[in-house]
């Protein structure tokens, strides 16, 4: 069955084809929000795909279903992600970080958690995603020039923990 | 959350296609919740059983014992067909209730359950994952009237899968 099947059908309320479209689009959502909520990415996905569910009948366009469910993701983890302790807030360049042994230096997670949500966000768009700047500009509803600041600051933080 | 492994490819910084990074997960139990929160009419109830997951799960996947023994208003129910994908086993199931017959598909994985009536008008859905280890089994057990305008009924199915969930639990003990 189809994709396009599927929100048609779950659009008319049957719960298993419901159940099928979240399984269907659980690994996307699952990589968006692991990297933006991280500690509370399972959180974050399971509020996804009720708001996706609650409102999939006011999905015109089936075929809009990935760009759809994708600005839901992102809005959802960051808010997951926003109702913990954030080290560093947006905006504000995180600290140069300790020297840490190779394995450490390594570790994605740590570098993703000493950015503020928004700034993951852009990371996964653009990185994983593969959006333009000015279409990760347009998810996050947000100016194209804050993409690209936001963007900077991420990558430098891998910068400086790969560069040891 | 879980990081899965990539072997071979350790991880990579922005520009390596997200290897590495951490990757969300919804087991079972957030599945149904899932489905609890957006189905008209859903009752559900989850709890932990003091039982291992995996007796626990197989007990229960045997439908035509475990059904009738826990929901009261099942008298009885039969499988009349079955076929494997490759990720779940796919079921007719038809449980007689009240002195009616009712044919259901069943979509049967490890540790999730979902049975639709044919007709669409009647839903179960049951879930589990391992607790404390696998030692114990949090469950989760939903029935709902997946139709419009059936908020009404929600009240005569939360009774329903509470007294369900007390007969699991007295079950599960001697698991």
């Amino acid at each position: 069955v189809g994709v396009e099947q599927l929100v048609r059908a779950a659009q008319r309320g049957d719960p298993a084809a419901m159940d099928a479209l979240v399984r269907a689009l659980a690994p996307y959502v699952g990589r968006i929000c692991g990297a933006i909520a991280l500690e509370r990415g399972d959180d974050a996905m399971q509020e996804t795909f009720i708001a996706v569910l609650r409102n999939v009948r006011a999905l015109r366009e089936p075929a809009a279903l990935h760009g759809w469910v994708r600005r839901i993701a992102v809005r959802e983890a960051v808010r997951a992600a926003s109702g913990t302790a954030t080290p560093f807030p947006a905006g504000v360049e995180p600290p140069p970080l300790d020297p840490v042994d190779v394995a450490s230096a390594l570790d994605v997670r740590t570098v993703l958690a000493s950015l503020a949500p928004e700034h993951r966000a852009v990371l996964v768009l653009r990185d994983i995603d593969g959006l333009s700047e000015r279409e990760v500009a347009g998810v996050l509803g947000v100016p194209e020039g804050t993409v690209k600041s936001r963007l900077h600051r991420a990558r430098a933080a891998f910068a400086r923990r790969w560069g040891q | 959350v879980t990081v899965p492994p990539t072997p071979g490819m350790p991880p990579g910084p922005p520009g390596h296609g997200g290897r590495g990074w951490p990757v969300a997960s919804l087991d079972p139990i957030g599945r149904a919740r899932v489905l609890a929160a957006t189905v008209p009419s859903a009752a559900w109830t989850e709890g932990v059983l003091d039982a291992p997951y995996d007796a626990t799960w197989a007990w229960v996947s045997d439908l035509e014992r475990s059904v009738p023994l826990f929901d009261t208003d099942v008298r009885r129910l039969r499988v009349t067909s079955r076929s494997d994908e490759a990720d779940a086993l796919r079921l007719r199931v038809v449980a007689t209730s009240f002195g009616i017959p009712v044919p259901f598909d069943v979509r049967l994985e490890d540790g999730f359950c979902l049975m639709r009536a044919v007709a669409r008008i009647f839903l179960v859905v049951m879930a589990a994952v391992p607790e404390d280890g696998g030692q114990r089994t949090r469950f989760f057990h939903m029935e709902a009237v997946p139709l419009p305008g059936t908020a009404s009924v929600r009240r005569r199915l939360q009774r329903a899968v509470e007294a369900d969930f007390a007969n699991l639990s007295r079950i599960a003990a001697d698991l």
